[in-house]
């Protein structure tokens, strides 16, 4: 995907990278270039850039097991605040990293059933976003959510539960074929005598005597613990590369030349297993048009579109919106997380796209810039402030024209087809 | 003002990567990079001379273009020893917690087994002749991960990997020719990579009820949609990916306009619902609408997910079968009262059974062979074909006694054919088609 000049750079990496610009933030970071602007992202410290304050601040377990009002309560203000947070945070690529690492590591909402243990699980990923993956690898492991969702709380030496054992070595860390059965159980063996319980405040908890500590063998390595086990899959020879893998396939789309994802990993073995070194390599060679044209997830999407409208719907009706498009944070569709790419052409997350754009542009104040930009027929500034590098396909222009000024304001109707438009879409 | 098929037939000339089109994201992530070659070879295997092996081949032109072919995925795993209980009492030894107790059984017309009590309402079904089961399903080299066992499902090429899907490769091969009917395939509930071929355009529509297309206050509805079709065309041929995602707007408005008209009818029945809107109940009341319309539409894919029973199973899979059991049974009902139950012809799947021996947490790990139903008044019902082996289990789990690819034969005899050349081999039918 050739990007000819910094304009196009700047805004690829706003796309890709950081959920999309608000109207100013272009001609911001423009002047200083996409190296600037690269740097800004990968490494916010050395540019000042502040975290946003917790979002998950006010989200408290409910210990009351008969109390699921408050519990659906909780598990919908995780939800809500996630989303305001990715609009929000200053932060842009650790969350676009916190939002990669949920897909990577899903967990579901409805088999956690704590807002307070989502928020947990999504914190731990952001703090790690960009850290190190032996580190974070490690936290997940013991994570309340992760725990419950993949039955590692319920596994004990008498019977123990290979659920998170597979999913550790087939979706975590080395994929699927590096590893064999044995290798499983063996995992799933070390891995037993943890326990969430809710007595405890639903903090993770280990109980030597649900623990069994015979040495077992796992990828050629003897294991008996979690320490061992995360150590032994982290270290095995395919995980940088499958790890490498799908980071670059999440930034450059799919397909990328198997010898640019060796380089990939080798950066990443090289540091350590720190993050941030390799996420750089991958946006660089972004940056340098190694990519290809991904398609928007509905939700990266929809976070986007808040932050180019400035608009706040009912989060209520929009999670319903997402739902029916096939992805709310905290409901992957399973362990696998969400299915990507072409999926998102499919005709329900379309319907959605189009009706969610028709909100925002109706929401969009008078005075917004892309409103103003839409009402005036300036499509060239509208593709702008929707981080089109190039402008929009003639036949896009052509079709927004014939809405003319249609809408509660003007531009509302030529607004919410640009919004939803294929140019917006295939970033 | 166009019209939206010509945007379709307009489509059909796009590269095959970008009007894979609804699902074949699965693909692409179970596969990472599948190289052109396999494409090729799947292409190739699909066309390669339809008709020529084979059961029921011969009647492709002749007359089937009005079956229609309904898969039930179950996801996540079914465990069929709980779902087909079998009198052996291996069965009772194995699961001393999670055994259905013996007077909850609900009793069919088959030596050695019974139902799930939550599957009572397939009795009348059982009986009559219209209902079997296939024990021991699976594939050989089946995975224990759900995602190569669901792939494996998928493309139906146990040990390769494939781009295409077992339906896809049908659609593929009839529709060679003809313009492309997007609304000929549609899954409800989420994508199918089942579906997924290399020039067929299935429509995935992920929850019926929320379906629509909001048009903003103060525009007209007609202008709208008239502009969104506008933005493809011209299709952008050097570019898939673009390509794919202008042709959505044409192939989503045809869907709604398909599902409003069964939104419309359904609005004065009276469904029970079971596990809500994106339970088998509601969707299969959706299909049964889409069946009814006589919109050309041949393969129905729903599915619904819960199965991967870790822990809780007794109370987790009676609820699931519930409404497995009340969708089916409702499902069959209304198709019957349109005049339609000759032509369709339903089947359950789920990528693998469980194992035998239940784990601490009440629950059952990822086993091998599971069960299967085959519901149409176009079978010899009432029979369970193959058999459980609980004296012969493979390291821990239930043997696998039938090819799945026997099911998927059942299937696309039905629909007319090509059976064999999209499966790659011929397995047998056990005479479940009369």
């Amino acid at each position: 995907m050739l990007l000819v000049n910094e304009h196009e750079k700047v805004l690829w990496l706003a796309r890709r990278a950081a959920f999309g610009f608000a109207p100013g933030e272009l001609e911001q970071f423009e002047p200083k270039g996409a190296a600037a602007y690269l740097d800004r992202l990968v490494d916010p410290d050395a540019h000042g850039v502040a975290a946003a304050p917790d979002p998950f601040a006010d989200i408290v377990e409910v210990t009351d097991p008969q109390d699921n009002k408050t519990r659906a309560e909780m598990l919908q203000k995780f939800t809500y605040s996630w989303i305001d947070h990715m609009v929000n945070t200053p932060r842009r690529l650790d969350e676009m990293m916190t939002w990669f690492w949920h897909d990577h590591f899903a967990v579901q909402s409805s088999v956690v059933r704590s807002g307070r243990l989502m928020a947990d699980h999504i914190s731990l990923l952001r703090t790690h976003a960009l850290g190190n993956f032996r580190t974070m690898i490690r936290e997940v492991a013991t994570n309340a959510a992760m725990l419950i969702y993949l039955d590692g709380d319920k596994s004990t030496s008498q019977a123990p539960n290979e659920n998170f054992g597979r999913e550790l070595l087939e979706l975590f860390t080395l994929g699927i074929g590096n590893y064999t059965e044995t290798d499983v159980r063996s995992a799933a063996v070390a891995l037993t005598g943890w326990q969430v319980l809710l007595r405890q405040g639903a903090r993770p908890s280990f109980n030597p005597r649900l623990h069994d500590s015979r040495p077992q063998t796992l990828l050629g390595r003897s294991v008996n613990d979690v320490d061992s086990v995360v150590n032994a899959a982290v270290d095995s020879p395919s995980t940088a590369t499958f790890i490498a893998g799908k980071i670059a396939n999440f930034f450059l789309g799919p397909g990328i030349d198997a010898a640019l994802i060796g380089q990939f990993a080798t950066t990443f073995k090289a540091a350590n297993f720190e993050l941030r070194p390799m996420v750089r390599a991958v946006l660089q060679a972004g940056v340098d048009g190694k990519g290809g044209p991904i398609v928007q997830s509905p939700l990266v999407w929809w976070v986007a579109t808040r932050r180019a409208t400035g608009v706040a719907p009912d989060a209520r009706t929009i999670v319903r919106y997402l739902e029916s498009a096939g992805q709310v944070p905290g409901s992957p569709p399973n362990v696998g997380g969400w299915p990507g790419m072409t999926a998102w052409l499919g005709a329900s997350p379309t319907a959605m796209r189009a009706t969610m754009a028709s909100v925002a542009a109706e929401l969009a104040a008078p005075t917004s810039p892309l409103l103003t930009a839409a009402a005036s027929g300036d499509f060239a500034r509208v593709a702008t402030l929707l981080n089109v590098g190039g402008g929009f396909a003639p036949s896009t222009t052509a079709a927004i024209k014939t809405l003319g000024n249609c809408g509660v304001r003007p531009g509302v109707g030529a607004l919410t087809l640009a919004l939803a438009s294929p140019d917006v879409l295939i970033g | 003002m166009l019209s939206r098929r010509k945007f379709i037939a307009i489509a059909g000339g796009v590269g095959a990567a970008g009007v894979a089109g609804g699902a074949a994201a699965w693909s692409t992530l179970l596969h990472d990079h599948v190289d052109d070659a396999v494409a090729q070879r799947d292409q190739a295997s699909a066309s390669t001379q339809p008709g020529t092996t084979g059961g029921a081949t011969a009647t492709a032109a002749s007359g089937n273009a009005n079956r229609v072919l309904v898969v039930l995925q179950l996801s996540g795993g079914n465990d069929g020893l709980n779902t087909l209980i079998p009198s052996d009492g291996r069965y009772r030894d194995a699961r001393h917690t999670l055994a259905i107790p013996e007077g909850d059984l609900v009793a069919i017309n088959a030596a050695g087994y019974a139902l799930h009590p939550s599957l009572a309402p397939l009795v009348p079904l059982w009986n009559g002749g219209t209902l079997t089961a296939l024990e021991g399903i699976g594939m050989k080299d089946q995975s224990r991960s759900h995602f190569k066992a669901m792939d494996t499902w998928w493309s139906a090429t146990p040990g390769a990997s494939s781009q295409t899907g077992w339906l896809g490769r049908w659609l593929d091969a009839t529709e060679k020719g003809k313009e492309p009917n997007p609304l000929r395939a549609v899954a409800l509930g989420g994508g199918s990579p089942a579906l997924v071929g290399m020039t067929a355009l299935p429509t995935v529509v992920i929850s019926p009820a929320e379906f629509t297309l909001r048009t903003p206050r103060g525009c007209d509805a007609k202008t709208l949609t008239d502009a969104f079709l506008a933005t493809a065309q011209p299709l952008n041929t050097g570019n898939d990916l673009f390509a794919a995602a202008q042709q959505s707007f044409p192939d989503t408005l045809d869907a709604i306009d398909v599902l409003q008209k069964v939104r419309t009818q359904a609005s004065g029945q009276a469904a029970t619902v079971g596990n809500g809107a994106q339970g088998a109940t509601a969707l299969l009341q959706s299909a049964a609408g889409i069946i009814e319309q006589g919109i050309g539409t041949q393969v129905i894919l729903v599915a619904i997910s819960g199965f991967d029973t870790h822990a809780d199973q007794l109370t987790r899979q009676k609820s699931l079968l519930a409404d497995v059991g009340e969708g089916i049974a409702q499902f069959v009902a209304r198709i019957q009262k349109a005049g339609k139950a000759d032509d369709v012809l339903l089947m359950t799947t789920s990528e693998f059974g469980r194992r035998v021996a239940e784990n601490a947490s009440i629950g059952t790990d990822h086993g091998t062979g599971s069960v299967s139903f085959v519901v149409g008044n176009g079978i010899n019902g009432g029979k369970v074909v193959g058999d459980l082996g609980l004296g012969a289990l493979v390291d821990g789990d239930v043997p696998i006694s039938v090819d799945t690819r026997s099911l998927y034969s059942v299937a696309l005899d039905w629909l007319g054919g090509p059976t064999d050349p999209v499966l790659g081999a011929t397995f047998d039918r056990y005479g479940i088609l009369k």
